[in-house]
């Protein structure tokens, strides 16, 4: 608990931002970096940890985008309600996905994760009963409310940004407190030889389920967020491939299995894709893969992975492997 | 009653019988040496008793409970732990987190599961590599390592996959005694081995598999006698 304190000074510093920090674009791009960094840990818990790399956490994060608008526009249910109940429609629709999935391994484990994307994609597409098909569904006005006597201003950023951060920070203590416990343990045995888990006792199938249903959850936050902030939703948007890559380059430029990587991994590529975005459309996405390339050749571990290891060699008694 | 009851197990991949009609037992306390010439079967009889496979027929039976149909996590809860020929060390993790993990199965709390993880590497020796990485081990420490996470499992029986194989001389002469160590701790041991000259000094039966079928079982100064066995090893004279 000793490092307890610069994350308090870092809470308190984030909390600060809006105070000092009047532009609107600024504080977007924040809002973007903490959405990201939730998608980022969302991937990060199950890819990094568990090393099961997903290609199709997309579609976990549309289920989670299209309850949390369908709760809000069909039932009144207002986001701040509907967000988490995103991420539990998430997690639920999460569990026969695994089921399905988790009976391969390896690369045929990513394809099928792919493959289920976009069937969801394409029911979403479809289904116009239920998700309006490809017009999707549009958020006019959001309910008013009222926070320490306030009338909160939903035209502003402010109010979007202490959410989004909110849920970053959430994220990021919930994978801190997975990776401590036991089932982080296992995890981390899973990673490295699924075999030599099972054969220690280790019950895999249960293990992996608990965590894509953990990683659903916090992708249908991320979802939900979306759409709550965007105040749009269509299948393109929210379900497609683009977003699933997306989660896995921050996690993996940020350093995979580490604790502070997706934080640093949205940082530098929300960061460059905004500036990016400014000039070129959908130009990010370039330079995402050059940034991706980059860091494969001469950062492996990840930004945050190296950046930890340096500052523990420089420490004195602070073991060599201990990740982050 | 026997410890392991092996009953008519049998296992086809596809139209290769791999394991046909096996029946042996194994009794509390004993070392029995399981061995044939390659691709006899062997490996696959583990795999069967622990639950990476399936068999196609036939039943396995540790204490008079069936355990076929188990996965192999609750093959392992139930008592039966096995090490394999190809090791399976975490290899990203620590010599302690390795076996700890294994612990992890009779000591819940992570306190008490690095206690007893500490004490088996002792026990087998490992303990001074203990916060090294798996990753840095020798073949002959990781052979250990794979042993060490089977005991730190709380079996009653363990299965060794060949736990000297490409060791030289006075690696073996370690490994067996460790073997012999596992059996004074109360625990039941069927080792498949092809160091002859160490499965015949320790073991106390020897059950041999040809074909995945039982040719021959007996204590090792019988077994190198019998004309089946010779026959399976190195070919029928020509007459």
């Amino acid at each position: 608990m000793r490092r307890l304190g610069p994350w308090l000074l870092g809470v308190a510093a984030l909390a600060a931002v809006p105070l000092f920090v009047r532009t609107s674009f600024f504080l977007h791009v924040c809002i973007l970096v903490f959405m990201w960094t939730l998608l980022g840990a969302a991937w990060n818990v199950l890819g990094g940890f568990a090393g099961q790399v997903s290609f199709g956490h997309a579609a976990l994060f549309g289920v989670g985008s299209y309850a949390t608008i369908i709760l809000y526009l069909k039932a009144g249910i207002a986001p701040w309600w509907g967000i988490p109940l995103g991420g539990v429609a998430a997690a639920a629709v999460s569990m026969p996905i695994g089921l399905l999935c988790f009976r391969l391994r390896g690369p045929y484990f990513s394809l099928s994760t792919l493959a289920m994307a976009e069937i969801v994609r394409v029911v979403a597409l479809n289904w116009e009963w239920a998700t309006n098909g490809p017009v999707g569904f549009l958020i006019t006005a959001l309910p008013p409310l009222r926070i320490l006597g306030r009338e909160v201003n939903w035209e502003s950023k402010e109010p979007f940004y202490a959410v989004a951060a909110i849920l970053a920070l959430m994220a990021l203590v919930s994978t801190a407190l997975l990776k401590r416990s036991r089932l982080g343990a296992y995890l981390a045995a899973i990673r490295e030889d699924e075999d030599g888990a099972e054969a220690v006792g280790i019950d895999t199938v249960r293990s992996k389920v608990l965590t894509l249903a953990l990683s659903a959850f916090l992708a249908g936050l991320g979802g939900g967020f979306y759409a709550f902030y965007f105040r749009y939703v269509d299948p393109d948007t929210v379900l497609g491939i683009g977003l699933s890559i997306e989660m896995v380059l921050i996690a993996i430029v940020g350093g995979l299995g580490t604790l502070g990587g997706p934080f640093i991994g949205a940082l530098f590529l929300t960061t460059i894709g905004e500036a990016v975005r400014e000039r070129i459309q959908v130009g990010h996405l370039i330079f995402y893969g050059l940034f991706m390339m980059l860091v494969i050749r001469f950062l492996p571990e990840g930004i945050w992975g190296r950046a930890y290891r340096f500052l523990a060699r420089r420490q004195a008694g602070v073991p060599r492997h201990g990740a982050a | 009653m026997a410890l392991l009851e092996v009953e008519g197990l049998t296992r086809h991949f596809g139209g290769v019988r791999a394991v046909g009609n096996l029946s042996f037992t194994v009794g509390e306390g004993e070392i029995v040496g399981l061995i044939g010439p390659n691709g006899a079967g062997k490996t696959t009889v583990f795999n069967l008793i622990t639950g990476f496979l399936r068999p196609s027929a036939g039943q396995i039976r540790l204490d008079g409970a069936s355990v076929v149909g188990l996965r192999p996590h609750a093959v392992t809860k139930r008592g039966i732990a096995r090490t394999f020929q190809i090791v399976k060390p975490f290899l990203g993790l620590s010599v302690k987190e390795n076996v700890t993990l294994a612990a992890f199965l009779r000591h819940p709390a992570r306190r008490d599961a690095e206690a007893a993880a500490l004490e088996v590497l002792q026990t087998l020796g490992l303990g001074p590599k203990s916060d090294g990485l798996a990753s840095e081990l020798t073949l002959a420490d990781q052979k250990r390592l794979e042993m060490a996470k089977a005991l730190a499992t709380g079996p009653r029986l363990i299965l060794l996959d060949e736990p000297m194989g490409g060791l030289d001389a006075s690696e073996l002469l370690v490994a067996s005694s460790i073997v012999q160590q596992i059996r004074k701790a109360g625990v039941t041991v069927i080792l498949v081995e092809h160091v002859m000259k160490a499965i015949m000094r320790i073991s106390d039966r020897v059950v041999v598999i040809h074909h995945g079928e039982k040719i021959a079982e007996g204590p090792p100064a019988r077994i190198v006698q019998d004309p089946n066995v010779i026959a399976a090893y190195f070919g029928k004279r020509a007459s």
